[in-house]
């Protein structure tokens, strides 16, 4: 069983390459404005059965971001010491946003 | 108690199982010698000062990089699975190829460079900033379980750096930081280094302090 | 199976050394500062911050206090030698000391300091003044960790890591080269060389119970005992007063110098009886005897690995301990479950130094040219018949540098002698062919283990004839048995049954030296105490004893020795 540090580390990676491939795709989800297929595509998008992807993508750019956060602290050399709390703060700060968000646009 | 010991014999690897009898305070060293002295002479392993200071014993046992001298065989779970460090390359068994970690550690001068001469003074105060620093025994646990080491410096160059960067009597501080400058970004702070650090020397917190260091430098503030 | 199709491979170097401890390594240097031309190879059988020299813990000694002398130096030393040092080594010695200390102070060595930023100094056994610099509790350790990152600045010397030595290549008594086991991949390599340096360190672990490291088994002593130089003083074997009890790992003579008390069942400091002025600080064989027999005479504290002594550390409070003496503290509690700060730590008298080695001269050559030696393999001799702590590592750094500067003289005037193949082919089929090649039913293990045991029980502290020609008779028995040893491990790469059966064999060697010196010295000098004679016999044995290799076995020899300044006196602490 690897330890949090070392899931953390894989997790942020993963949800960082998640991350990149969806801003390619919506870079060119936005390309189509300019050919017209823009509304239908949107459509689809916002629809119920779309929902799930859009919580998982939530709970991925959140976890991206705040972990994020946590490095830079650490990185300009801050908080080391404290540095097993942060990685709990991290999950648990990720968890709470992602509840407290989805609760918004789910209802 | 069991051991599951991986074994590799320069062309096939594969676990093999030993039961030791234990007796009290004995370490996964001394078990490792019961093996090859009763059960398997072929056993090859390295071992030196078995008190925790000359850094030879360094595996994997459960998984997490630590010196098998200091290891207390009573403390671990059974079976007790021992394997050779990760991110080297193994050469027999336990023994794993140390060349490349020794030429990583030259990478970054480890060594007083001092132009100016005399009586050279050093207060306790300026002792302490670096001495933890100095204690670091090179066994390789750190670069064993940093996820990114085999593909850069690791841990154990850079401290090694910062221990000498911080020595009041050494002046070459910018000739290692312009050297640190092309490879100090690999780290992800995972900081699985300071984690399994038989001598609790933070290499992961060291990092980050050079990495601070390096920027001030390079944009010469 | 067959070895013969392995290439040979070979190598040229104006200097060889073998052993990259603080000696190998302080001559390495020594060479390459006076001369970059001067192509240096450093061959060991670990890489070299795994030496032994990173076990020692309690200092250097060097005078460097304008109250000390460099006169009080020798006199402390010749004085815990009981007189057999040779008086003009010493003299050289001493004044040689601070400038090494110095000179790693300038390559960085983390020396701990005084207030005012100075090189502080503690107290230590045998010597009369506060000369001990030190490094916390981890003086060997910094001190190796120093010149080995000092050795990285020079490109000539080029490091051969795990390389074990098997043999040295002597010709019309002047040495041609070295080989050795190359053991990652198993293959026997042929160092040319115009000369060679060994500083392989002493032969510890022919006893069981001792502070070596596993490494330490004798193998440049061995090597050059059955090339034909003479071993000197080999009887003489230091037993450090503390070893921690089960492991036998050191317990630094500075618990003492900072304070320690040694305490027998009944809470007294028994010292007082055996040393009065110096009580803990006594020289380590009068401290080392006085534990013994309180141990025997029933006054030791029982536990379960048997009677032991107290060293006692909790009146010295935390903070002095955390400050002076971390690493003993990490070691307790690692190694024994015992935190000092809170109770005392059980430690027994432990084996520890090879006082004895090959016999050189004050300029570290050997009778055989070319073949210098420095460090714990060389006795010089400084020690005499019991080394003062502290001085050993000292030893190292100084004759270290002798050792390198006049190996560079001495290549610079050579040529080098090509070796013959055959004599490489020769070599080549003894390990791999006669050793490993063959089949026999005894277990290298069982012959050390047995060695170990005779060893602990016959050449241990208190000797006498009986136990000591016992001692021989097993030895030379162990000796015919290990002519039958297999060595199951039949593989080339890293093969460390076949390098660790090959230790055994120098062990023995030199185990049976030890006892054969031993036997034969009838007196009681310094770390050789015999319970039949007791008293130290200047008249008859004034005198080193010089141990030869002949084809009937041990030939033991005499050499006087040399005095300057000091008479032999009765020895009081």
């Amino acid at each position: 069983m690897p330890s949090l540090n070392t899931i953390a580390f894989y997790l942020h990676r993963i949800t960082g390459v998640i991350l990149a491939i969806y801003l390619c795709m919506h870079l060119g989800f936005l390309t189509t404005v300019k050919t017209g297929e823009y509304s239908s595509l949107i459509k689809v998008t916002l629809s119920r059965q779309f929902l799930p992807f859009d919580l998982m993508l939530f709970l991925i750019g959140i976890y991206h971001g705040v972990n994020g956060i946590r490095l830079i602290i650490h990185e300009f050399g801050f908080l080391y010491r404290h540095r097993k709390i942060l990685l709990y703060l991290t999950f648990i700060i990720t968890a709470v946003l992602w509840v407290v968000v989805a609760w918004e646009v789910v209802m | 108690m069991r051991f599951k010991i991986r074994r590799f014999d320069g062309e096939r690897s594969y676990w093999q199982e030993f039961d030791v009898p234990v007796k009290r305070g004995m370490t996964v060293l001394e078990a490792l010698y019961y093996i090859k002295e009763n059960l398997d002479p072929t056993l090859s392993f390295r071992a030196s000062c078995r008190m925790g200071v000359c850094g030879s014993c360094a595996v994997r046992i459960n998984g997490k990089p630590r010196l098998a001298c200091e290891t207390q065989v009573s403390k671990l779970k059974e079976p007790v699975k021992i394997e050779p460090l990760k991110n080297f390359n193994v050469i027999r068994d336990l023994v794993t190829d140390f060349e490349g970690f020794f030429k990583k550690h030259e990478i970054v001068k480890p060594y007083l460079i001092r132009k100016s001469e005399g009586e050279i003074r050093q207060t306790p105060e300026q002792l302490k900033r670096y001495y933890i620093y100095t204690l670091c025994i090179k066994c390789g646990a750190c670069m064993s379980a940093c996820p990114v080491a085999k593909n850069c410096l690791g841990p154990m160059p850079v401290v090694s750096a910062y221990r000498f960067n911080e020595d009041s009597r050494d002046e070459g501080k910018e000739e290692r930081l312009k050297i640190l400058s092309d490879h100090i970004w690999h780290c992800h702070f995972v900081a699985e280094c300071s984690e399994v650090c038989p001598k609790d020397l933070n290499p992961a917190e060291v990092i980050q302090k050079l990495r601070l260091e390096v920027l001030k430098f390079s944009m010469r503030w | 199976m067959s070895f013969h199709n392995v290439f040979a491979v070979l190598m040229k170097f104006d200097v060889v050394i073998v052993g990259a401890g603080l000696a190998g390594m302080r001559a390495a240097i020594a060479i390459a500062e006076k001369n970059s031309r001067v192509s240096i190879a450093i061959i060991a059988k670990t890489y070299p911050i795994r030496c032994h020299s990173v076990c020692a813990e309690g200092g250097t000694a060097a005078v460097l206090d304008e109250n000390d002398s460099f006169d009080l130096h020798a006199w402390d030393t010749i004085k815990g030698s009981d007189f057999l040092a040779d008086q003009d080594a010493v003299e050289f010695f001493v004044r040689e000391c601070p400038k090494e200390i110095l000179t790693l102070d300038a390559w960085g060595c983390p020396w701990s300091r005084t207030p005012d930023g100075r090189i502080a100094q503690r107290p230590f056994g045998g010597h009369s003044f506060n000369r001990t610099v030190f490094a916390m509790d981890r003086t060997g350790f910094h001190e190796v960790h120093t010149l080995y990152e000092r050795m990285l600045m020079f490109p000539n010397i080029e490091r051969f890591n795990e390389f074990f030595l098997t043999n040295l290549i002597v010709e019309d008594n002047t040495v041609k080269g070295v080989t050795a086991i190359d053991l990652k991949t198993g293959e026997l390599v042929l160092f040319e060389a115009k000369a060679v340096i060994l500083a392989t360190g002493g032969a510890g672990r022919i006893y069981g119970f001792t502070t070596y490291s596993h490494t330490v088994t004798g193998d440049g002593m061995a090597v050059a005992y059955r090339c034909g130089v003479p071993l000197k003083d080999m009887e003489f074997f230091q037993f450090h007063p503390t070893g921690l009890v089960p492991s036998g790992i050191l317990m630094t003579e500075a618990c003492r110098g900072e304070g320690g008390y040694l305490l027998n069942k009944n809470g007294e400091r028994f010292m007082k009886k055996y040393a009065p002025e110096r009580m803990e600080l006594a020289p380590r064989d009068v401290v080392a005897r006085a534990m013994w027999r309180e141990i025997i005479e029933g006054r030791g504290l029982e536990g379960d690995y048997g009677p032991y002594i107290a060293l006692d550390l909790t009146h010295l409070g935390e903070e002095k301990i955390e400050e002076r003496l971390p690493l003993i503290r990490e070691t307790a509690m690692k190694f024994a479950g015992i935190d000092p700060v809170e109770e005392p730590i059980p430690v027994k008298p432990v084996a520890h130094y090879t006082m004895g080695g090959i016999h050189t001269n004050v300029n570290c050559e050997t009778p055989i040219k070319g073949l210098f030696a420095c460090g714990e393999v060389a006795c010089i001799s400084i020690h005499g018949a019991n080394r003062l702590g502290s001085n050993s590592t000292a030893e190292c750094l100084v004759f270290g540098r002798v050792a390198g500067e006049r190996a560079l003289e001495y290549v610079l005037k050579r040529d080098f002698k090509s070796v013959s193949r055959k004599e490489f082919e020769r070599e080549e089929s003894r390990i791999f062919d006669e050793l490993l090649g063959r089949s026999g039913d005894e277990s290298p293990y069982a012959i050390k283990r047995e060695l170990n045991e005779t060893m602990d029980k016959n050449l241990w502290i208190f000797r006498e004839e009986k136990g000591m020609k016992e001692a021989v008779k097993k030895i030379r028995e162990l000796k015919e048995r290990y002519k039958n040893v297999e060595i199951v491990d039949k593989h080339r790469g890293f093969n460390t049954d076949l390098i660790q059966t090959l230790e055994i064999g120098y062990m023995l060697d030199l185990a049976e030296v030890v006892a054969i010196c031993a036997l034969l010295r009838k007196e009681s000098r310094g770390a050789h105490y015999r319970l039949d004679y007791p008293k130290r016999d200047d008249e008859n044995w004034l005198k080193h004893s010089l141990a030869y290799k002949t084809a009937d076995g041990v030939k033991v020899d005499y050499l006087p020795v040399t005095i300057t300044k000091w008479k032999p006196t009765e020895r009081r602490y």
